[in-house]
């Protein structure tokens, strides 16, 4: 079942179309990339899907129909432009946002403490906010998005302003929810991050969407015709459908001819009795990927 | 608990308890106290309450009783008059500084009137009308007291108007500062809880707290909350003054009992209630507005310095519209819902209002607080996720 389903939604700013006939669904339970360079619509579809705007066109189902107050509270996002209150005590303000999402206040209390021990800040608690470092802040906000247990997770470049150690720590709390069946949905730039966390993906571009699927799928479909060989001895001389051989580190990446299809490959080389340590289509990074769609500039792919 | 009351309270208290309000609310009141002591203190310091001689040479006051003591203020003190058989011992009193002025009332006073004053200087005039009280309750001491009474209080004087029926008595000057008093009052209470407001609004931009807010409250929720909290925190502010107004009347009424001689009915508080809510709400609304249209609260605090502007321009055409409360300027005054609050109820206390400008004043008074928490609603939903831009008013009343 869908957790999120967005369908055709269009959104115009003055004469810019800021979204334009986006599309996709979040299951339950996945990680989901909404990815896209700067300026795509990435926040504005995210804004749409949370009813801060309403879409020109199409239509939003949030947890099994139209969003309402109700399902506010079933929902945590944290948003690419964080914001605590600086003014009033980190715990104070934590308990302000927990308490608008539906919890009670000895509930909040409690849920606020754990969280602060976890998050190793609870030593900070009595500072104002405007006090705390920026890590410490992101910490903070993270807490003020997951402390109500939401279903639905949003969460927009989790991972700015932290250092190493809290990133894996985001990123093993992030799975964490998955594994307890939380959908989520990460807008990011930093595609090694999707690459690890993701299970599916969109990426948007000028408002549309460019590319959407699971990771595996789209890697597959944008696999240029390389192949990494690592044999134990020398590669033969001449290998059919093979444009051009690349020296990688331990092995070879080979560049095929336009019908040449890997398995040909691999048939020919154990028919020439060469040994191999490692045989693999070279996929593309999300990266390159990326790089690929948004330089295009091109129509849906 | 609805979430309303969630940021209600939390609006609330964050100003409340803040070190800032706390100083603020007991600094008028201490700086008044304080003032008002300094000045009693100078005034009372000052005053010469040695005793006035008097030589009687017309032998008509030779068993002269002192005043008996009157329903007189904590400040007002009345001197000893005593006799002296001469002017000699008079003058030697006056040279020993025991007394501090003698008068010499002359052989033929019946007839003449005529007293003399000796001094080694100024002499309040006070003293003058005690020592002539003196004379003559002695004078008068065999007549009937109704008649006696009436003789030394004199006449009191009610002037009627011929355009309407509104009485204004000789003391009605002491309503009027009733009535300036509540205009100060409202004018302090909305630049500061509309200035609370004010902020309340802008630090949500500012912080970049709103776009978690609005997924968790919607925007009408939040609002009310909000402006109900901030109002609230300047209502705190109202009442703690008007009680320590109330208590400055108290002590007022006892050190100076002429003010017990005004005449406020419970309408004109009514009044006041009918107007000054909602010029409250229209003016909070319309910081709201600006809040949530500018970019930081030093830009925002410039612009809404404009709303309370126009409040105060009453204060202005006070003389104007006190002399005459009838004229276009004070009615064009009571129905702008700018200057409504202010002139409304000052031209109640000088004048008996038609029913029709009160209901027509009170009607575009909340016309005009709809107008702006309709405003402020558009602006806050637009000009919230504006982060570093402004918005401007075309684009408030242009968007769906």
């Amino acid at each position: 079942m869908s957790t999120v389903k967005v369908n055709q939604i269009t959104k115009r700013f003055g004469n810019q179309q800021v979204v334009d006939h986006v599309s996709f669904e979040v299951q339950r339970g996945e990680i989901f990339g909404l990815l896209g360079p700067n300026g795509a619509g990435k926040t504005t579809t995210i804004r749409i899907i949370l009813d801060i705007f309403k879409p020109d066109s199409g239509e939003v189902e949030v947890l099994g129909g139209p969003m309402n107050e109700e399902k506010k509270n079933r929902i945590g996002y944290l948003p690419e432009e964080r914001g605590l209150y600086q003014d009033i005590s980190l715990e104070v303000c934590l308990n302000y946002l927990a308490r608008l999402k539906g919890l009670k206040p000895t509930e909040a209390a409690h849920r606020i403490e754990q969280s602060l021990k976890r998050f190793d800040l609870y030593e900070h608690r009595k500072k104002k906010v405007k006090a705390l470092s920026k890590g410490m802040q992101q910490k903070a906000q993270l807490i003020a998005t997951l402390v109500h247990d939401p279903e639905l997770i949003i969460v927009d470049e989790p991972f700015s302003a932290l250092d190493p150690v809290n990133t894996q720590m985001v990123k093993d709390l992030l799975r964490e929810e998955r594994e307890r069946g939380k959908t989520i949905i990460m807008c990011t730039h930093q595609m090694h991050q999707v690459e690890e966390l993701c299970d599916r993906l969109v990426l948007i571009n000028h408002g549309k969407v460019m590319l959407y699927g699971d990771l595996d799928g789209i890697r597959r479909r944008y696999a240029a015709r390389k192949i990494l060989v690592c044999p134990l001895g020398d590669l033969p001389a001449d290998l059919p459908g093979v444009q051009r051989i690349e020296r990688e580190n331990s092995g070879y990446l080979l560049h095929l001819t336009e019908h040449t299809h890997p398995q040909a490959i691999l048939k020919h080389l154990v028919e020439q009795g060469v040994a191999l340590e490692r045989f693999e289509v070279a996929l593309p990074t999300l990266d390159e990927i990326f790089i690929q769609i948004v330089t295009a500039r091109g129509e849906p792919l | 608990m609805s979430k309303t009351w969630i940021v209600f309270r939390h609006e609330y208290l964050r100003h409340v308890k803040r070190k800032g309000f706390i100083l603020g609310l007991l600094s008028i009141p201490i700086f008044l106290v304080v003032s008002m002591g300094i000045s009693i203190v100078a005034a009372l310091s000052s005053e010469d309450m040695r005793p006035v001689g008097y030589v009687d040479l017309s032998g008509l006051f030779a068993n002269a009783q002192p005043l008996p003591p009157q329903n007189t203020g904590w400040l007002d003190r009345d001197v000893e008059m005593r006799p002296f058989e001469n002017e000699a011992a008079a003058r030697r009193a006056l040279e020993a500084g025991e007394i501090q002025a003698y008068y010499v009332i002359a052989a033929d006073y019946l007839r003449t009137g005529n007293v003399r004053l000796v001094t080694s200087h100024t002499v309040e005039a006070d003293i003058h009308r005690q020592f002539s009280k003196f004379l003559l309750t002695h004078l008068l001491k065999d007549e009937d007291p109704t008649v006696r009474d009436r003789v030394l209080e004199g006449p009191n004087l009610t002037l009627h108007t011929l355009t309407s029926n509104q009485k204004i008595g000789s003391r009605n000057f002491f309503s009027l500062l009733v009535a300036l008093f509540c205009g100060v009052i409202f004018v302090i209470a909305i630049s500061t809880s509309g200035g609370y407001l004010l902020r309340a609004v802008v630090e949500e931009k500012e912080n970049r707290t709103i776009e978690v807010i609005l997924t968790s409250i919607s925007t009408d929720s939040l609002m009310v909350g909000k402006v109900l909290g901030n109002l609230c925190v300047g209502l705190t502010q109202l009442l703690f003054w008007l009680l320590m107004g109330g208590l400055a009347a108290l002590f007022a009424l006892r050190a100076f009992p002429d003010f017990q001689g005004m005449e406020i009915n419970a309408s004109f508080f009514g009044l006041v209630a009918l107007t000054f809510l909602p010029g409250f709400v229209m003016i909070a609304a319309l910081m709201t507005t600006v809040g949530a249209t500018a970019t930081e609260s030093r830009e925002a605090q410039q612009i809404a310095g404009l709303f309370t502007l126009p409040a105060i321009v009453p204060f202005w055409f006070m003389g104007a519209i006190i002399e005459h409360p009838n004229s276009p300027l004070a009615i064009g005054f009571s129905l702008f819902p700018f200057t409504a609050p202010m002139t409304l109820p000052l031209r109640a206390m000088v004048t008996n209002l038609p029913v029709w400008q009160i209901v027509l004043s009170v009607a575009v008074l909340w016309a005009a607080a709809a107008a702006a928490i309709w405003l402020a609603s558009r602006a806050f939903r637009l000009g919230m996720l504006l982060y570093g831009k402004r918005l401007t008013l075309a684009q408030i009343l242009r968007s769906r």
